[in-house]
C-alpha cells in the first residue's frame, strides 16, 4: 500500500470568489477557476479544490457543516490502486470514477480518494543555514532573508488534521487497511501518521474529540524553509487575514508552523522543515500540552531600538 | 440613551457612524489598540449587535477569516473561522459546530442623536 501522500483536498465553500482570493493570497496558483470553483496548486501540482456548497457533484462531509468533502491520496502505480480498491471492497462500497481514481470512505466518515500521483517532480534547493564548521552553505553573496517582492510559493500539500469521535478506530483503519505507520503520539489525543510511500513525519494527524467537533482542525502546505514561510505569513497578515497561532516550531515533527483562520471551517497552516523518518524510527509519546507542541513561538516587534518616536530605552513592553 | 461624541460616559467608546454598517455586514474594532480586533459589530434584520471577538470554543480565539469578515456569505450567521462554529447574529447562540449551545459575549451599544455608534467596553 505505497501511498505517497496527499494529492488534493476538496472543500465546499459559500463564497467562491472570497475563497479563491484567499488561496491565491496564501501563495497557491489558480488553475481552471470559475464562479463554480476551481483548483489551486502548489509547485508540485498537489492542490486544494473548491466548489460551491450547492454543487451536486460534491461528496457529503462526515457531519453537517464540515466543508472538507474529500481527501485524495496519491499512489505510485496502478497495482497499488487495485490493491487498495480490493482491500476496501471487503467491507465497504468502492467506486471507480471516470478519471480512473478510486473513491470510498474511511472509518470516521471522511470520503477518501486514491489516484496515480500527479505530483510533478522539481528541483529547487530549500533554505540553507550558514554555520561555522558546516558542510553545506548558501552560495556566497546569496541572501537568507527573502527580499521584498520576491515570489514565495507553497511547494507541496503537507498534511491534514482530523477531529474524530473514535480515534482508535480511525487509527486502526489507516494503519491496518492502508498501511500507514504511527511516527509519534500525543497520549490520549492521537497519532501522527505516515503513509508507506513517504518519509514525512506525518501526512495525517488524528485528534480524538467529542462527536460535535467531528471535522477538520487544519491542513497545510510545505514551504521552502522557515524564513520563506514566516515572510509569507507576514505578507498574509498584511493582506488582512487572521493569524491564530504562530509563527513557531513544533516539537514532534520539528515543523515550523503558523496557523490562520480560513473560509473552509478549519484552520490553514503554513509549514516548513518537517522531520523525515523511516521504518527504523521508534515512535515517541508526549502529552498534548502547549509546552509539548511548541518549542518556541516568535513575536514580531515593530520597534526594537531607541530612535525617532521611540522611548529612550527602546520598546520592550 | 443619548450622548455626544465629545463626551462619552466612562467606559463608552465611539466606534463609527451607525449607518456605516449595512444589513448583513460586520465590522471589527480594536478600541484599545491591541493590534487585533477585540470586538465586532453586525447588523442583522436592521438591528446592530456587538460581540467580543472571542470564540467560546477556544478561549479568546479570534473569529474572522479576514479583516471584518465575521459572517457567512449569506450574512445570516456569525461564523468562527477557526473551526466553523456558527452563531445567531442577534442572540450570539452557537447553533452549529464545536461549541453548540454556548454563547458569544455581548457588549452594549448605543447610537447617539448624531447617529454615532458607541460601545460599552
Ligand atoms: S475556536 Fe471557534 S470554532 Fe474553534
Ligand atoms: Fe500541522
Amino acid at each position: 500500500m505505497k501511498i505517497v501522500g496527499l494529492e488534493s483536498l476538496v472543500f465546499a465553500v459559500d463564497d467562491v470568489r472570497g475563497a479563491a482570493r484567499f488561496l491565491v493570497d496564501y501563495g497557491l496558483t489558480a488553475v481552471d477557476v470559475s464562479d463554480r470553483g476551481g483548483r489551486f496548486e502548489a509547485m508540485d501540482g498537489t492542490a486544494v479544490v473548491i466548489a460551491r456548497q450547492d454543487d451536486p457533484a460534491l461528496p457529503p462531509g462526515p457531519v453537517p457543516g464540515c466543508r472538507l468533502r474529500k481527501t485524495v491520496m496519491g499512489v505510485a502505480d496502478e497495482a497499488t490502486l487495485g490493491a487498495i480498491a480490493a482491500e476496501l471492497r471487503r467491507d465497504r462500497e468502492v467506486r471507480r470514477l471516470p478519471d480512473g481514481s478510486v473513491e470510498s470512505i474511511d472509518d470516521c466518515g471522511f470520503v477518501i480518494g486514491f489516484q496515480l500521483t500527479a505530483r510533478r517532480p522539481f528541483v529547487l534547493p530549500g533554505e540553507i543555514s550558514n554555520a561555522p564548521g558546516g558542510v553545506v552553505f548558501r552560495p556566497v553573496n546569496s541572501l537568507g532573508v527573502p527580499p521584498p517582492g520576491s515570489v514565495i510559493r507553497p511547494r507541496s500539500l503537507s498534511h491534514v488534521v482530523y477531529f474524530v469521535p473514535d480515534v482508535m478506530k480511525a487509527e486502526a483503519f489507516y494503519v491496518n487497511r492502508l498501511g500507514f505507520r504511527c511516527t509519534d503520539r500525543f497520549t490520549g489525543t492521537g497519532p501522527f501518521l505516515q503513509p508507506a510511500g513517504s518519509l514525512d513525519h506525518h501526512t495525517h494527524f488524528l485528534i480524538g474529540a467529542p462527536p460535535h467537533m467531528h471535522g477538520v482542525e487544519h491542513f497545510t502546505f510545505h514551504f521552502g524553509g522557515p524564513s520563506e514561510m514566516i515572510t509569507n505569513g507576514y505578507r498574509f497578515v498584511e493582506k488582512g487575514y487572521q493569524a491564530f497561532w504562530g509563527p513557531g516550531r513544533h516539537i514532534l515533527g520539528s515543523n515550523w508552523f503558523w496557523y490562520f483562520n480560513s473560509p473552509f471551517g478549519c484552520h490553514i497552516e503554513m509549514d516548513a522543515d518537517m522531520d523525515q523518518h523511516d521504518a527504523s524510527w521508534q515512535p515517541r509519546e508526549a502529552t498534548a500540552s502547549a509546552d509539548n507542541s511548541q518549542t518556541f513561538l516568535l513575536k514580531m516587534r515593530k520597534k526594537w531600538y531607541p530612535g525617532p518616536g521611540i522611548p529612550e530605552n527602546g520598546d520592550y513592553a | 440613551m443619548a450622548t455626544t461624541r465629545e463626551r462619552a460616559p466612562a467606559g463608552w467608546v465611539r466606534l463609527c457612524r451607525a449607518d456605516d454598517i449595512g444589513e448583513g455586514q460586520s465590522r471589527g474594532f480594536d478600541p484599545d489598540d491591541e493590534g487585533q480586533d477585540s470586538l465586532f459589530v453586525v447588523r442583522w434584520q436592521g438591528q446592530l449587535h456587538a460581540w467580543r471577538n472571542a470564540c467560546p470554543h477556544v478561549q479568546g480565539a479570534p473569529m474572522a477569516w479576514r479583516r471584518d469578515a465575521y459572517l457567512n456569505a449569506a450574512g445570516t450567521r456569525v461564523v468562527c473561522h477557526a473551526h466553523g462554529a456558527e452563531f445567531m447574529p442577534d442572540s450570539g447562540l452557537c447553533v452549529q459546530g464545536p461549541c453548540r449551545g454556548e454563547r458569544l459575549i455581548r457588549l452594549e451599544l448605543v447610537v447617539d442623536v448624531d447617529g454615532e455608534l458607541f460601545v460599552n467596553k
